[in-house]
């Protein structure tokens, strides 16, 4: 922008008055916004006026200085979502907070026993009965402990499913199957992670429950069809995350082993899986991440049990997992026990989260290392 | 992999021998034992079933197989999918030999199906001792190796613990340790057994031992049909029901395997195949297992969901109309192979349009007869908690009526897809100064109808007390329609007066009139149209419509022309001409659809219907679709439908498509085009990511925590929109940046280089070659927002037997107060359709699973519907890229 810039008419405007034009829409559009992002923060009711006045500015500015103003409004989106990103950390951490002050450490506990006392939770322990009322919002008490081993039994079952599967899915779509059949396999992979999962969900409560009550003398609902369905949905994301990381071992690596005359098999064993083998944990790891989170299906199939299995591997037993928890309990909560329960959503959002970017460090180090840069 | 393979198919096409088939007709009976496995695990043929129920299952077993089996094999021999591997044959062979056996024996002994399955493994275990110890002795040809190697012995191991510990525990009981000795032994011997010896028995006598011992069991009756095993510690237990499938599931997979480690020869050829059989085996089971779960809800789902369709024979022609061309277009695909020439395989690309035609001249049939097409069927409905059987059929009625809003939409799709292919006919043939004048007149007069228009909407039809819309309008209507008439017959009167030799010349002279006719016509009668509302007039001369006859009139006309430059083409034999004639038809074209389509936008605007010759186009058409189209009726014969789900579920994925994808675009273009590659971009990125795996319970807790209370303080449809917006938000992020990023640098370079400003080349170079992956990507995540459910129930609630759909159009209003606009209908709760759902669960018995599986099979096609097109999509984009 240093040269004047001249209009078809002749006339020539100054680069400076332009420049200024350009400051100034930018600098109204992005106080409009803040005043708009704030004014929903403390004050809703004019937050949708300051709104339409940012539109109408954006509207303005897109006329007269374009460029100037698309590079703003690409700003603002990605500052607004680095913001979504922000507000939902701090907005759960901040109703998750009272819970923690007035219940603190009471939440992986084991509630109070005999003599008034909690007590510290020791998987020893209650692999003995133990009688005590682990959750009872009317009486006050408050433990998570159950349903993070719900969450844990559940998680491991469908990881036994989702991780084998899904490795020997992701070997026979990136190694064994033919163009054409990969053609079909791939999408078909697709469309079974798009399936919803409250129709699993439905599917589980209405057919695998009275399933497993004629076949395993069951009363209803369990684990173990909660973590098989579950499983079942996590295997997409192992087979397609693990499939990236197979096919991205350089192909040279591949055309060695064969040259020295090695099977295709004995190429997969010991050259395409061991290179890839980092990538394929992050796939089982955000799998996992998946089961974990899941809620639907989990709430369906087990909608009650607050009290843990006796004893603790017993996979019939049923009972509700963290997000279940939060899902069957948040219509009729109080105030207090909503503030548990987003404690149980900060367990969640922080476990998945950091397990994503556990997932994501291993990937990236992969890539480094097969792009040969390490 | 690569060519380095080649050898391969050498290798399995050589001749097999006894040996080789005997082992093929294993690994074929280990499938069909895996597959009954399944069968019987679902209770499909209960475990205990004997005499007729199992000669009839063996029976549908034997059709199948030989069907499949048979199909396959005709294919091969009249080489359209030529099958060269021996394996792949012996295998086949080997299938219907295997059922034919298992059918023979269900006829002629009393067992049951248990028992058969037992005698099934046992005869899996003796091929599989056979096959190894005629290997070790050295009367067949193998390359085994000095041992079956460590994995396959530690999985052995694994499996001789299990056994071990359970019939230990049996025996002994779990209560003294014993059993743990039992496991030990086992696992050990099995173990030992594995890698000790040559590979040939080491992978053979293990396996047979395991697969033996299990269908000892079943067929001794150890672990029959009636078998129960209830250990007091667990709430649930064991049954022979259960059981046994695991058992066949488990040593079907295990014999498999090790019969084709056999017939491969053993050695690293050997676990190759091994492996190669369970790999696939595996695919198998995965997509058995999609296909299982579309199936049985269609099959729980569809009946209710369709009770008493109703569609009109001719809306249902209309209907078939697009599939029809799409047909007629893969039929006309040119072949781009060598191989294209086989007879039966030009057959496959002629069989979709023969359908269509079928389906056609059915629906056809029904109009000319009068008489209804019906399928008649039950449906249960829930009645005080007690099933109730309805009686519905779906049926085609011979009704003439078409909807506006079905025709108009069809016309208006199969106008654009004929003007993508319409090319151009700049600078064809000669232009008159009769028409040149025209071809200037016509945008101004289109201008000064869209005046007239703004004119009449913002001051009413009579402004200033003046009745100038029954006058001037009348008369500008009138005016225009007749003008538009005239400007689509000219082409067809200036073809037909022209003095060329011949049909075709002329037709190539005047090409000018076609587009003026064609597009003129178009958007003048266009322009009178919209006229007519704003003014409220509707001009009739005497009993006939005057607009829609035109409209009719410039449709008949066009496909006139289509005729004619089709005629014309047939005599032509110069190649432009030719090809000159193709646009004139493809204008014809376009001018025919987009003639029916302003039929039908004038019936939809004056809410005038119109019949012509017993057909009539109506703002009501002759679709009848209760489920989809009536909202739940209390107490009703019928139960009504789930409209009020469908349309909440409509506008949340609308709402939420317009708040992500702006802000997830744009961020995308910010990080990828103006912001610095670094440390910044690499957290959001790792963020967003993170973002994308949350739970999405989690989205729903920060909605309840964070929207709820700014939005009215209720759940509401506004807060729905806006969770699901942020969780699409991260998916538009991620794949909107990577088709960004994977537009080359060079197209930013030439751009540049041409003096193009950043911003000018973003919207017009990047922007436009990452536009497929965005909209792939787009199209994908609605489809996985669709059916969420985990944050709806906490922050649009969960409705069931809603009564009325949200209106969210008319729920606009200005107010003189802050915040001016209200829209109560965002601000209400709402049904939708997967939070529909979940009110048939969360309501217990009270809940008609019926309607529930009714609505899970709508929310499944209405999300496979938005997947198979984002599929689709990415298939057609992918193959645009790499083949022009």
């Amino acid at each position: 922008m240093t040269d004047d810039i001249t209009t078809k008419k002749g006339k020539s405007v100054s680069s400076r008055d332009r420049v200024d034009g350009a400051t100034y829409a930018v600098v109204t559009i992005a106080l409009t916004l803040a005043v708009t992002i704030f004014a929903f923060l403390f004050l809703p009711a004019i937050a949708l006026p300051m709104l339409l006045a940012f539109v109408f500015v954006t509207a303005v500015g897109w006329v007269t200085y374009q460029a100037e103003v698309a590079r703003i409004l690409t700003l603002i989106a990605t500052v607004l979502t680095v913001l979504t990103v922000g507000f939902i950390t701090f907005f759960l951490f901040a109703r998750a907070l009272p819970a923690f002050l007035d219940h603190g450490l009471d939440l992986l506990l084991v509630p109070e026993q005999d003599n008034g006392e909690s007590r510290w939770f020791f998987w020893l322990e209650s692999v003995l009965p133990s009688d005590s009322t682990f959750w009872n919002p009317l009486s006050g008490a408050y433990s998570l402990i159950p349903m993070i081993w719900g969450t844990v039994v559940v998680t491991i079952i469908a990881g036994a499913v989702a991780g084998p599967l899904g490795l020997f899915g992701a070997l026979f779509i990136s190694e064994v199957a033919s163009d054409r059949l990969r053609e079909i396999i791939k999408p078909g992979v697709e469309i079974l992670a798009g399936i919803p999962s409250i129709v699993y969900g439905f599917i589980g409560f209405q057919v695998l429950n009275g399933f497993i009550q004629t076949n395993f003398l069951d009363d209803g609902a369990s684990f173990l069809i909660a973590g098989l369905v579950v499983g079942v949905m996590a295997l997409p994301t192992v087979v397609s995350v693990g499939e990236d990381a197979l096919s991205s071992v350089p192909q040279s690596m591949g055309d060695g082993s064969v040259a020295m005359g090695a099977t295709e098999w004995q190429t997969m064993k010991s050259i395409s899986i061991p290179a890839a083998f980092s990538g394929i944990s992050a796939a089982v790891i955000l799998g996992l991440g998946r089961a974990i989170g899941e809620t639907m299906a989990v709430a369906a199939i087990m909608a009650s049990g607050t009290q843990f299995a006796d004893p603790l591997f017993d996979i019939f037993h049923a009972n509700t997992t963290l997000t279940s928890l939060i899902a069957t309990q948040y219509g009729s909560a109080s105030e207090s026990t909503v503030e548990v329960l987003f404690v149980a959503g900060v367990m969640l959002f922080v476990i998945v989260a950091s397990m994503s970017i556990v997932a994501q460090y291993i990937e990236r180090r992969m890539q480094r290392k097969l792009k040969g840069q390490q | 992999m690569s060519n380095a393979y080649a050898t391969t198919d050498q290798l399995v096409s050589a001749e097999s021998n006894i040996y080789d088939r005997g082992l093929d007709t294993a690994i074929a009976l280990s499938v069909v034992g895996f597959m009954l496995g399944f069968v019987t695990l679902v209770n499909l043929v209960p475990p205990g079933a004997s005499g007729s129920t199992l000669t009839t299952a063996f029976g549908t077993l034997l059709a199948v197989v030989v069907g499949a089996v048979g199909i396959t094999s005709l294919a091969s021999y009249a080489n359209v999918v030529p099958v060269t591997s021996q394996r792949v044959r012996g295998v086949g062979l080997g299938l219907v030999v295997s059922t034919l056996a298992l059918t023979a024996f269900a006829t002629a002994l009393p067992v049951t199906m248990a028992t058969l399955l037992g005698i099934m493994l046992l005869a899996e275990a003796l091929a599989i001792t056979a096959a190894g110890v005629s290997s070790r002795l050295e009367l067949v040809d193998a390359e085994p190796n000095m041992s079956a190697g460590l994995l396959s012995g530690g999985a052995l191991g694994v499996i001789g613990l299990v056994m071990g510990a359970a019939v230990g525990g049996a025996l002994t009981g779990f209560g003294s340790r014993l059993w743990l000795g039992g496991a030990a032994v086992a696992g050990v011997g099995l173990f030992l057994l594995t890698i000790l010896p040559r590979e040939d028995l080491g992978s053979t006598l293990p396996t047979a031992i395991v697969v033996g011992a299990l269908g000892l069991t079943i067929v001794t009756g150890t672990i029959g049909v009636g078998w129960q095993w209830n250990p007091q510690t667990l709430s649930g237990g064991f049954t022979g029901g259960a059981v046994i499938p695991v058992f066949l599931l488990s040593g079907m997979l295990l014999s498999a395997w090790s019969a084709a480690k056999c017939r491969a020869g053993f050695g690293a050829r050997g676990r190759e195949y091994g492996a190669f059989l369970v790999i696939n085996l595996n695919a198998f089971l995965m997509v058995a297992v999609m296909a299982t779960i579309v199936v049985f809800v269609t099959v729980k789902g569809a009946g209710y969901a369709v009770h008493g369709l109703t569609v009109g024979a001719l809306t249902a022609l209309v209907l078939l109309t697009p599939a029809l061309l799409v047909a007629v277009k893969f039929a006309r695909t040119p072949a781009g192979t060598n191989d294209w020439n086989s007879g039966a395989r030009q057959l496959f690309r002629v069989l979709p349009l023969a359908a269509v035609g079928a389906l056609a001249a059915m629906f056809a049939s029904v109009l000319v007869t009068g008489s209804p097409l019906r399928y008649v069927y039950d449906y249960t409905v829930q009645v005080n908690r007690q099933g109730k059987t309805l009686d519905t059929a779906v049926a085609v009625t011979p009704d003439t009526t078409i909807g506006t809003l079905l025709l108009t939409a069809l016309a208006m799709v199969l106008a654009v897809a004929f003007f993508r292919s319409f090319g151009s006919l700049r600078k064809v043939g000669v232009q008159s100064e009769r028409a040149r004048l025209i071809r200037r007149a016509v945008p101004t007069v289109v201008l000064v109808f869209v005046m007239l228009s703004t004119l009449f909407l913002v001051l009413g039809p009579a402004p200033f007390g003046l009745p100038l819309g029954g006058t001037l309008g009348f008369a500008a209507v009138v005016g225009g329609a007749v003008a538009a008439s005239g400007l689509v017959v000219y082409p067809l009167a200036g073809v037909l007066t022209s003095d060329e030799p011949t049909l075709a010349d002329s037709a190539q002279r005047e090409a000018p009139l076609f587009t003026l006719g064609v597009f003129g016509g178009l958007g003048l009668l266009l322009a009178t149209l919209l006229l007519q509302p704003v003014a409220g007039i509707n001009p009739q001369v005497g009993p006939v419509n005057l607009v829609p006859v035109i409209a009719l009139g410039a449709a008949v006309a066009s496909l006139a022309l289509v005729a004619l430059t089709t005629v014309a083409k047939r005599s032509s034999e110069e190649t432009i001409t030719r090809r000159v004639l193709a646009e004139e038809r493809r204008l014809g074209l376009v001018g025919a659809a987009g003639f029916t389509a302003l039929l039908g936008l004038h019936v939809a605007v004056t809410s005038t219907s119109f019949t012509v010759l017993g057909v009539s186009v109506a703002n009501k058409g002759s679709i009848s679709w209760p489920m989809v189209m009536e909202a739940y009726i209390p107490l009703g014969a019928e139960p009504g439908g789930i409209m009020p789900a469908i349309i909440g579920t409509v506008w949340l994925v609308i709402g939420a498509t317009l708040f992500a994808v702006p802000l997830g675009v744009g961020a995308a273009v910010f990080l990828t085009e103006y912001a610095e590659q670094g440390r910044f971009t690499a957290v959001v990125e790792t963020a967003t990511n993170a973002l994308w795996s949350t739970p999405s319970i989690v989205f729903g807790l920060f909605g309840a925590a964070f929207l709820i209370p700014r939005l009215g303080g209720d759940e509401s449809l506004l807060t729905g929109m806006l969770v699901l917006g942020f969780m699409l938000l991260p998916l538009v992020l991620i794949t909107s940046r990577e088709s960004i990023k994977a537009v080359p640098d060079e197209y930013r370079d030439a751009s540049a280089a041409l003096g193009v400003t950043q911003w000018e080349t973003i919207k017009s170079v990047v922007l436009p070659a990452a536009m497929p992956g965005v909209i792939t990507g787009v199209i994908l995540g609605v489809g996985r927002i669709a059916g969420e459910t985990a944050p709806l129930i906490l922050v649009l609630g969960s409705t069931l037997n809603a009564k009325a759909g949200v209106n969210v159009i008319d729920g606009f209003q200005f107010v003189s107060e802050p915040p001016f606009i209200v829209n109560d209908a965002l601000m209400t709760a709402s049904a939708s359709l997967p939070t529909q759902v979940w009110a048939v669960i969360a309501a217990g018995v009270s809940g008609s699973p019926q309607m529930g599986w009714a609505t899970a099979f709508i929310l499944l096609m209405v999300v496979l519907t938005f997947y198979a097109v984002g599929i689709m999509a990415r298939t057609y984009f992918r193959r645009k890229l790499n083949y022009e």
